[in-house]
């Protein structure tokens, strides 16, 4: 958070500040410019500006009672200004679809106190018609079960990358929800190493007798709380593509890790891609407005895959395969 | 520099006058009560118009109404729809919404100040329970027009807002989350019937009508209109599309289309599903993300559609055996 300059914004903060401050009391002014984004003297100016606010006929009993020492800043209650407000259209949207979106869980509790905390938020704000739908693979509540137990799990695992199909063991550590699909990042035994699964694509799943409780589970502490879908790994290829300028609104949706360019009217984007067929697909999907042109054995990908299934339509392209 | 900070101090005082007032101000009584606005009526006048706008642009319930006796307008804030209610939440249905806005990524720290209005002064930082799991949702910061769209439910508003070049008038059903992106289901004045819109396709920031200005038809239940298919978003006419599925992908098929969808199943596990689509093109994008596993069995032109869009990936070089 910066220091707003503009009357609004510092308007904004003041409030903020205040509101604060009335729900502690009192607070050391270095922890509150900390709170606020404000270097401590920033902090000390607004306040004393607000301490000159109040009503009139503006004698003490009317002003706002702020007080600031050399290190703590207090308030007592009592100024409009200290009391909560309502929330905002954003500040009512997160509250209700944070509560919604762990109530879609399955296997949450639907008449417990979420669910009583949401009804006392619609009785006060409004009607509220918001659902969250989430899928729930077969597979979804043994993963989580294994998880929260520290279990191991023998999966069969179709890979929508290479298309096609292996037998791992691998250790759950967290399972999320992201862009509308279960994930369960786990230690895999076949890789070595921290991968990440889509549950619905977990075709099988068996807990291995006596796998629970072995002690901490590794990479768990700092984890981050950014959740791609994707996450590039050691056999993960970077790839370089060409884009007509009318698809530039696809690039939003593909994991690129370059800066996009611009190269004689055209788009060029890095992608991280994870197997033939995850290419195959971004490709069939861009059309012919994509070409790859960076590795060029990755340049005739995609009129390969065309052929490949335009044989199930009975269409053989290349003729001489056949 | 001056200028500003007393402009900060004047709003501020204006802001507790107006949410003191029983009555409705004049323009003169403001300015006998705020100190700082200019002598002369029109620069006051001016100076007023730009404060009222910015408190209204920070969502301060600035109410104008008519003065008695007088051929005026006055001015006062309502408190009730500044300030926030007491919900009159527990301990356990506090910490349950401090659990889900934990444990529901909204990409942004809106839950966290709403929940600090409601009272929580969540030192430490919350942390969602490792084993919880956790719902990553698209981040609300990149779609501004949510919370406007949710907030006109709560208000049982109605909305215009630009979508595909158009304008479109809405009555707001619902808004939900499905598959990795956000919809409002309405109704849609212009064109007389219920329908689903994209949040991330609205083009404007939604302009919101006046309370219950929204009039949903008797009867409408957003569940009914509900779709997420992208072959549903098109305005033809609505075709029946055979896709038949072979056994790698038929249960991830079924798990996104529903049991509804199967009209036949085969010994080895191949799946034909029926489909109404009303927009071909974003069909054919949908079969072919399926690459060899899936093949549209008709109608006829359907079928001729994914031909004519392979062929033209495999490009010139690759026709000779057409």
């Amino acid at each position: 958070m910066s220091i707003p300059t503009d009357t609004a914004g510092r308007l904004r903060q003041l409030l903020a500040i205040l509101a604060w401050l009335a729900q502690v009391g009192e607070a050391p002014v270095d922890e509150l410019a900390t709170r606020f984004g404000l270097t401590p003297e920033a902090l000390v100016t607004e306040l004393e500006l607000a301490a000159c606010c109040g009503l009139p006929p503006y004698t003490p009993d009317q002003l706002m009672e702020i007080v600031v020492t050399d290190t703590t800043v207090s308030t007592r209650l009592g100024s409009a200004l200290s009391r909560p407000r309502r929330l905002s259209p954003a500040e009512g949207f997160a509250l209700a679809a944070s509560a919604r979106g762990l109530l879609a869980v399955p296997g949450s509790d639907e008449d417990g106190a979420l669910s009583r905390a949401l009804g006392k938020l619609e009785t006060a704000l409004g009607p509220e018609r918001l659902v969250i739908d989430l899928d729930t693979p077969p597979m979804l509540a043994i993963v989580s079960g294994a998880a929260a137990a520290g279990e191991s799990l023998e999966i069969h695992y179709y890979s929508a990358s290479s298309d096609h199909q292996s037998e791992r063991e691998i250790t759950p550590l967290r399972v999320f929800a992201s862009e509308g699909h279960w994930y369960v990042d786990a230690t895999c035994s076949q890789a070595g190493d921290v991968r990440r699964f889509r549950i619905d694509r977990i075709d099988m799943a068996r807990v291995i007798e006596g796998s629970g409780g072995v002690g901490e589970h590794p990479g768990m502490d700092n984890e981050p709380s950014g959740f791609e879908a994707f996450v590039p790994g050691p056999d993960t290829r970077q790839v370089r593509l060409s884009l007509d300028p009318a698809l530039a609104w696809m690039v939003e949706s593909i994991p690129t890790v370059a800066p996009v360019e611009r190269v004689n009217d055209h788009l060029v984007v890095e992608v991280v891609v994870g197997g033939d067929a995850w290419l195959e697909r971004l490709l069939l999907r861009l059309g012919t407005g994509a070409t790859v042109v960076d590795p060029s054995e990755d340049a005739g990908l995609a009129a390969e895959a065309a052929a490949r299934i335009l044989l199930r339509y009975g269409v053989d392209i290349k003729n001489k395969e056949k | 520099m001056m200028a500003r900070l007393d402009r900060l101090e004047r709003v501020t005082d204006l802001l507790l006058v107006l949410l003191d007032t029983p009555r409705p101000l004049s323009l003169r009584e403001i300015a006998d009560r705020v100190p700082g606005y200019p002598e002369g009526h029109a620069a006051r006048r001016q100076a007023f118009e730009r404060d009222k706008r910015l408190l209204r642009d920070e969502g301060v319930p600035v109410l104008a109404e008519a003065l008695e006796g007088h051929d005026q307008v006055g001015y006062r804030a309502d408190p009730d729809a500044y300030f926030l209610a007491d919900l009159g939440l527990d301990q356990d249905e506090q910490a349950a919404l401090n659990l889900a806005v934990a444990g529901v990524h909204l990409g942004g720290p809106t839950g966290r100040a709403a929940l600090s209005k409601l009272g929580a002064t969540g030192e430490p930082p919350l942390l969602a329970a490792p084993s919880m799991p956790v719902v990553d949702l698209p981040s609300m910061t990149q779609l501004p027009a949510l919370p406007v769209l949710f907030d006109a439910v709560r208000q049982s508003a109605t909305v215009s807002f630009l979508y595909r070049g158009n304008t479109r008038h809405v009555d707001v059903g619902a808004i939900r989350f499905r598959r990795g992106h956000w919809y409002m289901v309405g109704f849609d004045r212009d064109r007389g019937e219920a329908r689903t819109f994209r949040v991330d396709r609205v083009e404007s920031l939604p302009e919101v009508g006046p309370p219950s200005s929204g009039q949903l038809p008797d009867g409408f239940d957003p569940a009914d209109t509900f779709s997420v298919d992208p072959w549903r978003f098109g305005s033809g006419e609505e075709i029946d599309v055979d896709v038949l599925v072979d056994p790698a992908e038929a249960g991830r098929v079924i798990g996104e289309l529903g049991e509804g969808a199967v009209v036949e199943r085969r010994d080895d596990g191949t799946v034909v599903v029926r489909l109404a689509v009303t927009d071909q093109q974003a069909l054919v994008t949908w079969v072919l993300d399926w690459l060899d596993h899936a093949e549209v069995l008709g109608p006829p032109e359907v079928r001729t559609a994914v031909i004519d869009r392979l062929a033209s990936i495999v490009g010139p070089g690759g026709s000779a055996g057409r």
